[in-house]
């Protein structure tokens, strides 16, 4: 009498249990966790880590996503003036929870971006700073250090800082599968540099500005990967989960080439040789200035300021010095040519200079620009998106080389919600037609079941792997999976057939043999016909080759073997109850 | 019954072999005919000819919308209403144009049918002229060499030329066939679809290697016998293939979904032609000219 444990069999119940240790399913999750904190702030250095679940940061219990926003602003101290006076100037500012500028025990400065570094701290707000402890006293005094308690799944984290904790956190995941945009909704970018002669360092040197562009604009949920085709073409594939707004878009494939002129010389230009510093998310110097209502719509400025390196501000001196001055139609005086700002060749805005700047080299400048909308509320968000935009370009500096987007898809989170569920819907009913279809050919509930434990098997072991090399599950790999799990149905009606066929005569091992024998030479088609799919198109079908390749050798190697060993024992225990 | 079956399979094998002969050159004639009209053999929707696809979901239909477009843009717009299967309510529209831009295009439907248009209520793809062209001529490559790699391991696997080359041609006739039905039928052809095909001859091959090893390894029963057991086999197969994915054609919400499962579903039923009569007849043919050279 066959077995139904045979080793075949256990094999297919050890890959199992490797599954479920590479998926890791955790359905009931719903806590938030933490995806990525600044490596250098005090929060890592006390202990928390990617991957902790938070249960609450100070008073504020996490509950969800929102609570995270809120605590982190509970943190932010109101903002306030200061007065600082150093050896080399004085300069009054706003700060919140940081003094913007570190000392020595010798009272020495370093990284600021208003006092140059090695200048000797003299006073704050009119109090004489003598020594170290002085200043920390001060300075505990303008921003106290709070309390900051931090309570995960795991720790309780608790220290004093004024720092507020750079925090991203997204809810925890019920496994390890990763959905691709199709179901999490988010824009895909396939970008295409333009010009001759592009190098992979080009391609990776194009990778970092992007990455860095979009980490500066604030999205830390991205993927960029470089492609090729077999025309030899070079591509950029940039994948950003959850967002869709056109400004970023714009961020990826602007080249980003900033250039400030007067007449036909470059004063200075994007990036951080020119600009060390750029003013934002603080309101004092950064932020929508006006709006008014302009052609049945409105439209609302922005203005930020920037800080140039003494270079660039030794040259706008330079180009300044041969200006001569004009009264303008508002009665000022300014020179009579202006600062002309270029964004990749267009023109963004022209700055008035007035004649008191003439030969001078000043490092501040404020950059003005402007948004449009059909109402005040979008003319404010468009005009806060671009300067967000010019900002990040500013920081960021341009692109190696101009680039174009070959392909771009955006998906609706909403929608990529409704098609996940449509989808599933339409597996369960599908699979329970085929089984209907089994149970009508054989007749016997008995066969029905293998066929559909096999089927879904196939399912999980599928998952699985991609959870284990990390793939997300998107359409291709859907279509991917089907390929795989309908000729899987095939080959178990094969092996049936084979197993009933082979008893009546008497010969199931030849038959076996057989039957085996067209699985593999359909396996060996079937990934034969993949290959090629490998680089075609940029390699956008490479998820549905490969999850249609790990779906069949699965097949092949793991679940079919068992199926046949069950059928087998099945149709032979049948055999003799019938005798 | 069964003896004039089996008669058709032993006498009129040849027949049976010219009439997806015929089929499928009617198919070439097709295809040929498209090319000769159109520039080519296939009509290619906007993820291979270059273009954008916008969807605004929306439970509103707007009449009149394809005209309005068009006016204002002067080009040539497709647009179709998405509907949620059962209660037939609209879920939404969507607009394909091939020298429109998104920007343009959303701020044009957003004047047009006065929505606040966001993410959560607008999707758009959009694919570079020049992007497209190369990824049709690439697919079109990898298609073939799909068929010629696939065309080695049967050889590798039966090792003899003629069932192997049988083999192939019935993938690659039910290919021809699908694609003249889908130009018939007016549906565009998709990257989508392009992968569609790829699963088809997936399918199909499983078929023609069944057919195959049953016919050619002989031992057991008839010619005729092991005929009629592969065809239980393979029909079965074909069952469980053809209702699943036409399950799944009717209650699928994704139109990229759909498309891709009419073309395996049309490819199907060309597969049975292709294999039980134009693959079989062949395969007879052959058996039998071997047994007289004996």
């Amino acid at each position: 009498m066959k077995k139904f444990m045979t080793w075949r069999v256990w094999v297919l119940i050890f890959a199992l249990v490797l599954g479920a240790v590479a998926l890791a399913p955790n359905p009931w999750a719903d806590g938030v966790e933490v995806v990525s904190v600044d490596s250098e702030s005090q929060a890592v250095a006390n202990g928390l880590n990617v991957g902790d679940i938070l249960l609450s940061i100070n008073e504020f219990e996490i509950n969800e996503l929102g609570d995270v926003d809120d605590a982190l602003g509970s943190l932010v101290y109101v903002e306030q003036e200061i007065n600082v006076k150093t050896n080399s100037g004085s300069e009054t500012y706003s700060i919140t929870n940081d003094i913007l500028f570190e000392v020595d025990e010798n009272l020495t400065i370093s990284n600021s971006e208003m006092f140059e570094d090695g200048s000797i701290l003299l006073e704050i707000n009119g109090e004489v700073i003598d020594d170290y402890e002085e200043f920390e006293n001060v300075y505990s005094e303008l921003v106290p250090k709070k309390t900051i308690k931090i309570i995960t799944e795991d720790e309780t984290i608790a220290y004093l800082s004024r720092e507020v904790p750079k925090i991203v956190v997204a809810e925890e995941k019920t496994s390890n599968l990763v959905f691709g945009l199709e179901f999490t909704g988010g824009t895909r970018v396939l970008l295409k540099p333009v010009g001759e002669d592009i190098e992979n360092d080009d391609i990776n040197n194009l990778i970092d500005v992007l990455s860095n562009r979009l980490n500066v604009y604030g999205l830390s949920d991205i993927k960029i990967r470089s492609a090729e085709d077999w025309d030899g073409n070079k591509y950029v594939l940039v994948e950003l989960a959850g967002v869709t707004q056109d400004e970023v878009r714009d961020l990826i494939s602007e080249q980003g080439k900033f250039e400030a002129k007067i007449g036909e010389e470059i004063v200075f230009s994007g990036g951080n040789n020119d600009i060390p510093y750029v003013c934002r998310d603080d309101g004092t110097c950064s932020g929508i200035r006006s709006c008014e209502e302009y052609n049945g719509g409105y439209g609302c400025e922005f203005q930020f300021s920037i800080t140039l390196s003494q270079e660039a501000a030794n040259r706008q001196a330079e180009l300044t010095k041969s200006l001569s001055a004009v009264t303008s139609e508002d009665g000022g005086r300014y020179l009579e040519k202006p600062l002309d700002l270029y964004l990749d060749g267009e023109l963004v805005d022209s700055l008035r200079i007035s004649e008191d700047l003439k030969g001078q080299a000043t490092t501040q400048i404020a950059i003005s620009g402007s948004g449009v909308g059909t109402t005040q509320d979008l003319a404010i968000e468009q005009a806060y998106q671009e300067m967000k935009g010019l900002q990040t370009i500013l920081i960021t500096g341009s692109l190696p080389f101009d680039i174009e987007i070959a392909k771009m898809d955006t998906v609706s989170p909403v929608m990529g919600e409704i098609f996940f569920k449509n989808m599933i819907l339409v597996a369960c009913l599908a699979i329970v037609a085929v089984a209907l279809i089994i149970f009508f050919r054989y007749r016997r509930i008995k066969f029905v079941l293998p066929v559909m434990l096999t089927l879904l098997c196939e399912l999980y072991l599928i998952l699985a792997f991609a959870a284990l090399v990390n793939w997300n599950i998107d359409m291709a790999a859907i279509a991917g999976i089907l390929a795989a799990i309908g000729t899987g149905v095939d080959h178990q009606i094969v092996i049936v057939d084979e197993v009933v066929h082979g008893r009546k005569e008497g010969r199931v091992g030849d038959r076996m043999k057989r039957a085996f024998f067209i699985i593999f030479a359909a396996f060996a088609a079937t990934v034969a016909g993949m290959l090629p799919l490998w680089n075609a198109g940029a390699g956008l079908f490479r998820g549905f080759a490969l999850t249609t390749i790990a779906g069949a050798t699965i097949g092949v190697l793991l679940t079919r073997p068992a199926f046949a060993s069950i059928v087998e024992a099945i149709d032979e225990r049948e055999e003799e109850k019938k005798s | 019954m069964k003896e004039q079956f089996q008669e058709l399979y032993y006498k009129h094998y040849k027949k049976l072999f010219f009439i997806p002969l015929i089929i499928v050159i009617l198919a070439l004639g097709v295809l040929v005919w498209n090319y000769s009209t159109t520039g080519d053999i296939m009509d290619k929707d906007v993820s291979l000819k270059g273009g954008t696809t916008a969807t605004l979901y929306s439970s509103e239909h707007y009449d009149g919308l394809e005209e309005k477009l068009e006016e204002k843009f002067g080009e040539d717009f497709t647009v179709r209403d998405l509907k949620e299967f059962g209660s037939n309510t609209q879920i939404g529209t969507v607009i394909e144009v091939s020298n429109v831009n998104g920007d343009d295009l959303k701020i044009a439907l957003g004047e047009i049918t006065g929505l606040e248009l966001n993410a959560d209520n607008f999707s758009v793809e959009f694919i570079g002229g020049s992007l497209g062209e190369s990824f049709y001529k690439q697919m079109a490559i990898a298609l073939l060499l799909a068929y010629v790699f696939m065309g080695i391991v049967v050889f590798v696997a039966f090792r003899v030329p003629m069932p192997s080359f049988a083999v192939i041609f019935s993938a690659f006739g039910d290919m021809l066939c699908t694609l003249a039905v889908m130009d018939l039928i007016g549906m565009k052809l998709s990257t989508a679809g392009i992968a569609a095909i790829l699963l088809l001859l997936g399918y199909s091959v499983d078929t023609d290697i069944l057919l195959t090893t049953k016919l050619l390894r002989r031992g057991e029963g008839t010619l005729f016998t092991r005929l009629i057991d592969s065809m239980k086999t393979g029909l079965t197969m074909s069952a469980t293939s053809f209702v699943a994915l036409g399950i799944a054609y009717f209650l699928a919400s994704s139109f990229v979904l759909k498309q891709m499962f009419l073309i395996i579903l049309i490819g199907l039923l060309f597969d049975i032609i292709m294999t039980y009569a134009m693959n079989a007849g062949i395969l007879i043919w052959y058996l039998k000219k071997k047994k007289v050279e004996q």
